[in-house]
């Protein structure tokens, strides 16, 4: 069988014990800034980047990957204990999870939510190695006219499932294609919108850009609320769960991770979506759905699963077709690029062990999460005590030496500077900043697939249409739009997306 | 929120982006824009700010017509303090080393809150500047300075 010669190749490199070594170091900050609410993975992982030049691929990807899944497990530890969550995935545990801690429940909650996680994330395996091959069979038919249609596809669905006004984000979208286009153009050598600044030709790097716009602009407006966080003391007795508990969560996490596997794959469903849509359905499933809010267990079973199921799934894209699923991915596109790997359909063929080595190693991770999360709980909420008035400068202080770190350049710092600004004022006006990164990121890309399928077709627009695969993408990106404009649909998307 | 009689956040964004496209149109009138078949460097830029420039004009139109809302006041002290830390980063980094341009740095940015003690903040900092050259000098290798050359 081709899966099981596929996954056996990715578990021997995901096994390599450098790679494991990395792997660890992954989950372990993973976990950390999951737990620390005002840090989230997005710039944790842009600030990690220039680190892993120096690295094998392989590596770089499984490392950068398992702090994206290992924060999905730390922010529902805060969730449970202290109400808080520390990451926006997180924020449905904290209903029933918190719930249930203050029942004297708080170990159940702790390894049903660990227990449901593992799940998840080992289902979810299974389903990226499934899907992956018949996926990237497709995508080897792919020209420049398909490939072209299809960034399209992702990011407009991006824009569309995701928080916040669709023609704000579309408008953001192109704003990030527009810095995209900055610096010398491929094909003629003339330097575009550099104003003469030398750093500036060889474009913008991302990594400034995605620290300024989401660490340093988002701490300027955590700074402005009044900041009090509670540290609750909580004895945690028994982390064993009853059979009875096993019982009622199990089919839960089942349908969890269910849903959150199709969500994840979504463009713009990343770890928001699925858990809010799982508690939804357990909350209309249940038989008595006023247990809900009040303890129910599988109300922290189902979202947990959901959640981890959605943030692997949500490489899929990534891995097959090379487009990104969420601002998060973006990052890791970019980290490709770096390396000097071109992200695409042809991904898979050219780096099997890249790709087979990232999957299984998400599957070792789970594992270790569930080693590092349950017996050290006690640590992890400490981790709490620290005082945002020490975390921020810290942050900010690694903030700047990072950026310095990926070209060894000050403009860059200069650059995260002017995007804090920006990010603050983004955040003032209420604009999600995680589109333009899309765009930024794929700006290159699409311009490039443009220009090519505009040569092939020799100026021919309508080869987008005439082409049946590029007509098909098209065709659900209309459609995609088209039901942005029914009052009907905006409405349910409004509550479906509603915190 | 307060109500205005604009909608400030739309007419803010739709501003902004007005700006960026003309800058952009301004910064990019003498490449070559070529046509579909053979583009030339200046095709993809004037598109998409020309694109942005209609977006930028629709929510400024939005923003004065619609009467919601303003925008939570802007605080100068966390808005400089982080600004300016990130600034003086810059300045020293290469010129006084990592060690003093961390600490400069992390003091800097304390002042963001009122919450600060100055014997915590310049310990911590001195603490921090000593864990970033262990971790990104000698541990990751990044070629800066330690100390003043």
């Amino acid at each position: 069988m081709d899966l099981f010669s596929n996954l056996l190749m990715g578990l021997s490199t995901a096994l390599e014990l450098n790679n494991l070594l990395f792997c660890l170091i992954g989950v372990v900050i993973g976990t950390a800034i999951g737990v620390l609410p005002g840090i989230g993975p997005i710039p944790t992982v842009a600030l990690l980047l220039p680190f892993t030049f120096g690295l094998p691929p392989p590596s770089a990807m499984i490392m950068l990957a398992g702090i994206f899944y290992g924060a999905q497990y730390g922010g529902s530890t805060t969730a449970i204990l202290v109400n808080v969550p520390g990451e926006t995935s997180s924020v449905v545990t904290c209903i029933d999870g918190h719930e249930m801690a203050k029942q004297g429940r708080a170990g159940t909650a702790l390894a049903i939510a660990a227990i449901a996680s593992f799940f998840a994330g080992t289902m979810a395996t299974i389903v990226i190695a499934a899907l992956s091959v018949p996926l990237s069979i497709l995508a080897l038919k792919f020209t420049a006219v398909e490939y072209f249609s299809l960034l399209v596809l992702g990011l407009i669905a991006a824009v569309v499932l995701a928080h916040g006004s669709v023609a704000k984000s579309l408008a953001m979208v192109l704003l990030g294609l527009l810095l995209g286009l900055v610096g010398i153009d491929v094909s003629s050598g003339v330097a575009r919108m550099t104003f003469g600044i030398a750093a500036l030709s060889d474009g913008l790097d991302f990594v400034p850009i995605a620290m300024g716009l989401f660490g340093l602009g988002e701490i300027i407006a955590n700074l402005e609320r009044a900041a009090e966080r509670r540290v609750v003391g909580q004895s945690i007795r028994s982390l064993i769960p009853s059979r009875a508990d096993l019982r009622a969560a199990f089919p839960a996490i089942v349908r969890g991770t269910a849903l959150g596997s199709v969500l994840g794959v979504l463009p713009g469903g990343g770890a928001a979506l699925p858990p809010f849509s799982s508690y939804a359905l357990e909350k209309k499933v249940a038989r008595d759905p006023s247990r809900f809010g009040k303890g129910a267990i599988e109300g922290v079973a189902g979202p947990e699963a959901a959640n981890n199921a959605g943030a692997q799934t949500s490489f899929i894209p990534l891995l097959t077709l090379g487009i990104p699923a969420n601002a998060l991915m973006a990052l890791m596109i970019g980290a490709l690029m770096m390396q000097g790997i071109q992200p695409g359909p042809q991904i898979m063929t050219e780096q099997p062990k890249l790709v087979w080595g990232v999957i299984a190693s998400m599957w070792v991770g789970n594992l270790m999460l569930l080693v590092i999360n349950l017996p050290l709980i006690g640590l992890w909420v400490s981790m709490l005590k620290i005082p945002y008035r020490l975390l921020f400068p810290a942050i900010v202080l690694f903030c700047c030496i990072g950026t310095y770190g990926i070209a060894n350049s000050l403009f860059n710092v200069w650059l995260m500077m002017g995007c804090a600004l920006i990010g603050y004022f983004f955040i003032k006006i209420g604009v999600e900043p995680a589109p333009l990164l899309l765009g930024l990121v794929l700006g290159p890309q699409l311009e490039e697939n443009f220009r090519r399928a505009m040569l092939i077709a020799d100026g021919d627009f309508t080869v987008f249409l005439s082409r049946p695969i590029s007509a098909v993408i098209l065709g659900v990106v209309a459609i995609l739009l088209l039901a942005m404009l029914s009052p009907e649909i905006v409405r349910t998307r409004k509550e479906a997306l509603a915190e | 929120m307060t109500r205005f009689r604009i909608d400030l956040q739309d007419l803010l964004f739709g501003l902004f982006l007005v700006a960026i496209a003309a800058g952009t149109l301004v910064a990019t009138r003498n490449l070559t824009v070529g046509h579909a078949a053979d583009m030339g460097p200046g095709y993809m830029p004037r598109v998409v700010a020309l694109t942005l420039m209609g977006f930028g004009l629709f929510f400024t139109g939005r923003g004065l017509w619609h009467a919601r809302r303003g925008i939570a006041a802007v605080q100068v002290r966390p808005l400089l303090a982080i600004l300016a830390s990130v600034g003086v980063f810059a300045l020293t980094a290469e010129r006084l080393g990592l060690a003093i341009a961390s600490v400069v740095t992390v003091i800097l940015a304390s002042f963001a809150t009122r919450e600060g003690r100055l014997v915590e903040t310049v310990a911590f900092a001195v603490l921090l500047a000593g864990a970033a050259v262990l971790l990104f000098v000698k541990l990751l290798g990044l070629p800066i300075p330690i100390w003043p050359r």
